[in-house]
């Protein structure tokens, strides 16, 4: 079943009477309920566009989003729409409401009318997905931007959202940070079935997706499982992409005439293929 | 030498349920011409340390010389903040939050009015710091910044800096948030920067593979220490107390441990991509009677190719 369906959606911004930029231009794709989707693209292809279109914040100029048969359009049921998908943001200094961890966990869940004590059940639940249960009456200003993003994390899925958004998430974050985050994603994927489409600019963490969208100048260029994605290195440079570290010393060893094959992935594979070649 | 920063100690909240000795008896010597690297995890103390060579934070313990400007605890006489502040830009993690002017010409004019040139100077200088970090001055400079892109404000906020012609320029993150190819676009800036604006350049970057590409000395933060303080090269000869630390080390020093590890004989000094690239192809021609040729390799491992891409197209993404 699909979670999410775009059918060719468009959406523009109107910077003045002459600029229109079309952020997202004619886009059909269906989100699987239980998948693991990256989305990556350069600076400006529309796929943190896409992701506000996904919960309807923002709504599209042409064409239909619908979540779990839901129009995001239809204003009497966007709240229903908006607790099917959570969204967590860029910046881990942005998205805290209250000076103690519980609190903040228990805001959304709130604001929904769920009662106190499935509130209080839900707090220890989220904060526990996360690894964070043990910080839970202390205060989030004091912690590291892995630990907020973690939070940030907590926060959304105290109200049990079928569907969790990761906008750029681990862009601000240190390399352990970026890791902790990307383990939470892939836990309450396997083990709690949530789907989750994280936007991102690192192709390592798109390499560890099911499937792997690439958007250039609003369009959805390619869409495939992540191998067969990164194996078009030529086309991923035109849409001012790269591919994963390894797979580059993969192909220049290539292009030197040593043949390890240019769909190598990470270092593991390279290694391997490397071994009887030396 | 540049700079000379000699037991620096700082404590954030001191005597205070949350008091943090950031820096614990800092001593480091940054000379000019240096391209030093800063590595560090969170909370290392690393950008404590940036910020007072600007005298962003004061110094509590110890003295910092910067050029001929010295600081120290001491209140009087005062330093001359605005002389060192010419000396030794700063730019921040996401810089282009910063702006806040209506055009990138008066963004970019800021520092330099601040500095008290005359109005003829500052032309000049807006004119050159715009071209320098690759933009059209004529198209660019009555934009309002908040229709460009990304990596284009980011780098109208670094041209504001370099306006003011710093012998030093130290840069936080400077890549943090871009895609592949704004990246790319921005670390070939700072190698430019280096040659025609500001000799001595320092970069914090959580990206070993990344830092590893351009720095020429790497200084290792931990714990409010200077952990390490090596040549590029010479630093992950320490790879093991790295590790321990929390921190990364370059890729190409992974599979060049497990190829080791497997029995394959590689070459030392391997740390680099292009580096682990050479000693392969070296042990491939051994093993199978080849003569590849080790120069063919290319330096950057990919080869960004920015001739068809439309950087004119302004998109409001973020």
């Amino acid at each position: 079943m699909s979670a999410i369906e775009l059918k060719n959606v468009s959406f523009s911004y109107v910077l003045s009477e002459t600029e229109i930029v079309r952020a997202v231009r004619n886009v059909s794709l269906e989100i699987e309920e239980g998948s693991f989707v990256a989305i990556v693209g350069h600076n400006g292809s529309g796929k943190s566009t896409l992701a506000k279109l996904l919960n309807g914040l923002l709504i599209p100029d042409k064409g239909t989003v619908n979540v779990f048969g839901i129009d995001t359009k239809e204003k009497s049921t966007i709240y229903e729409v908006r607790k099917n998908v959570g969204m967590v943001f860029q910046n881990p200094d942005n998205q805290m409401v209250a000076s103690i961890i519980e609190d903040d966990i228990a805001f959304g869940p709130e604001n929904l009318g769920v009662k106190r004590e499935e509130i209080i059940e839900r707090v220890d639940w989220a904060l526990s997905q996360v690894g964070m249960l043990e910080y839970k009456k202390g205060t989030p200003f004091k912690l590291s931007g892995g630990q907020k993003q973690r939070l940030a994390i907590a926060g959304i899925i105290a109200m049990k959202p079928k569907v969790l958004v990761l906008d750029e998430s681990t862009a601000m974050l240190d390399p352990q940070g970026r890791a902790e985050v990307m383990r939470v994603a892939h836990e309450l994927n396997k083990k709690e079935g949530m789907t989750v489409i994280c936007i991102t600019h690192y192709m390592e963490e798109a390499l560890e997706a099911d499937r792997l969208i690439v958007m250039s100048d609003g369009k959805v260029v390619l869409d495939n499982i992540p191998k067969l994605v990164f194996a078009q290195s030529k086309e991923l440079l035109d849409y001012k992409l790269t591919v994963p570290l390894a797979t580059q010393a993969a192909i220049e060893l290539e292009n030197l005439g040593i043949s390890v094959g240019k769909d190598v992935m990470n270092k593991e594979e390279l290694v391997e293929r490397l071994c009887p070649l030396l | 030498m540049s700079i000379v920063v000699k037991n620096l100690q700082f404590t954030y909240s001191a005597n205070s349920p949350y008091e943090t000795r950031a820096l614990k008896d800092v001593n480091l010597t940054i000379n000019e011409g240096d391209f030093l690297g800063i590595v560090g995890h969170t909370g290392s103390g690393k950008s404590t340390f940036i910020q007072h060579l600007n005298g962003l934070i004061k110094v509590q313990e110890g003295e910092i010389e910067v050029f001929d400007i010295k600081l120290t605890n001491v209140k009087k006489p005062k330093p001359d903040l605005r002389k060192l502040r010419s000396h030794v830009g700063m730019v921040f993690q996401y810089p282009e939050y910063q702006l806040f002017e209506e055009t990138v010409y008066k963004d970019v004019a800021f520092g330099p009015k601040n500095l008290g040139l005359s109005q003829e100077e500052i032309n000049d200088r807006v004119k050159e710091a715009i071209e320098l970090v690759g933009l059209d001055y004529e198209k660019y400079k009555d934009r309002a910044p908040f229709e460009l892109s990304g990596g284009q404000k980011r780098r109208v906020a670094i041209a504001g800096i370099i306006a003011m012609k710093p012998k030093v320029l130290i840069l936080d993150e400077p890549t943090a948030g871009l895609d592949p190819s704004g990246k790319e676009q921005i670390l070939s800036l700072i190698k430019n920067l280096k040659e025609k604006c500001s000799p001595t350049i320092i970069v914090i970057s959580h990206d070993i593979d990344e830092i590893t590409r351009f720095a020429n000395r790497l200084v290792v933060f931990n714990d409010g220490k200077v952990a390490f303080d090596e040549p590029m090269k010479e630093l992950f000869k320490h790879q093991q107390e790295l590790v321990e630390m929390g921190l990364d080390i370059p890729l190409a020093i992974k599979i060049a441990n497990e190829l080791k590890a497997k029995g394959i004989k590689l070459g030392e000094n391997i740390v680099t991509m292009s580096d682990l690239l050479r000693e392969i192809v070296i042990a491939y021609n051994k093993k199978n009677g080849t003569d590849i040729d080790v120069s063919k390799i290319r330096k950057s491992v990919f080869n960004f190719d920015f001739s068809n891409s439309n950087q004119e197209e302004v998109f409001k993404d973020e």
